[in-house]
């Protein structure tokens, strides 16, 4: 496989890119190892720890004291308190939406109206998660910030 | 949610409920009593009415996130107390007398209207809202990616 690295200019985005002619196990650690540069969170499944990539993480919810955190088709659980975590993933995207759950910008679809001047998030993999009004100017000025 | 942040958040269905009610008395009043006249304090009813149609409201209050299942089954559980609340307000015993039930009724309808546009305003408002959210988060996603 050849690497080419190329310098660009410091207002063009950074990119990574895999020509490949299919994507197998090299190229999907390759991805993970990407990923897992743009920092990562310990979390267990099933008894087993992983290093979840952060940009693979949809949105993190605390119940009764416990943090989860919701992949596309997996749920990980995080020794870490939501705060702590709102505290480390709040310049990667991630922004609190309710009391109890913090949700990564890069995995909402749309924003619909909910009852009670809520808001109704839908994310990429088709959940739905509930927007606190209380929530709403902050996610305001996040975007609008950017 | 505070109960304070929650009290602040309800001024504006407030502020929509006090305006409606204005224009359902002046449609009910022309239809049911064109020729009545009325002093000062009548101003104050709409306003009067705007209070306790706020009451009902504090059934969708809770400290957590509520899903939009418990959300609906608590509107409209608040729907029908805000329904008691106003006819036993506007008519007391009046509401059991018989020559009194065709106003009755139409002031029913009338909080059903009342309350649907208030939702419906809401709704709207919030439409609108949230589609400029998603076209934000559209132009935050296409700036990080």
């Amino acid at each position: 496989m050849d690497i080419r690295v190329k310098q660009i200019k410091p207002e063009e985005k950074e990119l990574v890119a895999i020509y490949c002619h299919e994507v197998n196990d090299e190229v999907v650690e390759i991805v993970d190892f990407v990923k897992s540069r743009q920092g990562t969170v310990g979390a267990t499944s099933d008894g087993r720890r992983y290093e979840i990539a952060v940009t693979d993480v949809f949105y993190i919810e605390a119940i009764d004291n416990r943090t989860f955190l919701y992949c596309k088709n997996h749920t990980y659980e995080c020794r870490q308190k939501l705060y702590e975590l709102e505290e480390v993933l709040s310049n990667k995207s991630f922004i609190r939406i309710s009391k109890s759950v913090l949700v990564n910008l890069m995995k909402i679809q749309s924003i619909s109206p909910a009852l009670n001047g809520r808001f109704l998030a839908t994310l990429k993999n088709g959940e739905e998660i509930i927007i606190s009004r209380k929530y709403v100017p902050d996610l305001k000025n996040r975007l609008k910030k950017h | 949610m505070s109960f304070k942040e929650y009290l602040k958040s309800e001024i504006s269905s407030f502020f929509i409920v006090v305006t409606l009610v204005n224009i359902a008395t002046f449609v009910l009043g022309s239809i049911f009593q064109p020729d009545a006249r009325f002093g000062y304090d009548a101003f104050l009813s709409p306003l009067v009415f705007g209070v306790l149609s706020m009451i009902p409201t504090l059934i969708t209050y809770c400290s957590h996130e509520l899903s939009m299942k418990q959300m609906l089954v608590r509107k409209i559980l608040q729907f029908f107390c805000l329904e008691v609340i106003l006819i036993f307000a506007c008519f007391g015993r009046k509401v059991f007398e018989p020559e009194y039930r065709p106003t009755v009724i139409a002031f029913a309808v009338s909080v059903l209207i009342i309350d649907l546009l208030v939702h419906m305003i809401c709704w709207f408002l919030d439409k609108k809202t949230a589609d400029q959210l998603t076209h934000d988060l559209q132009s935050y996603q296409d700036s990080v990616e």
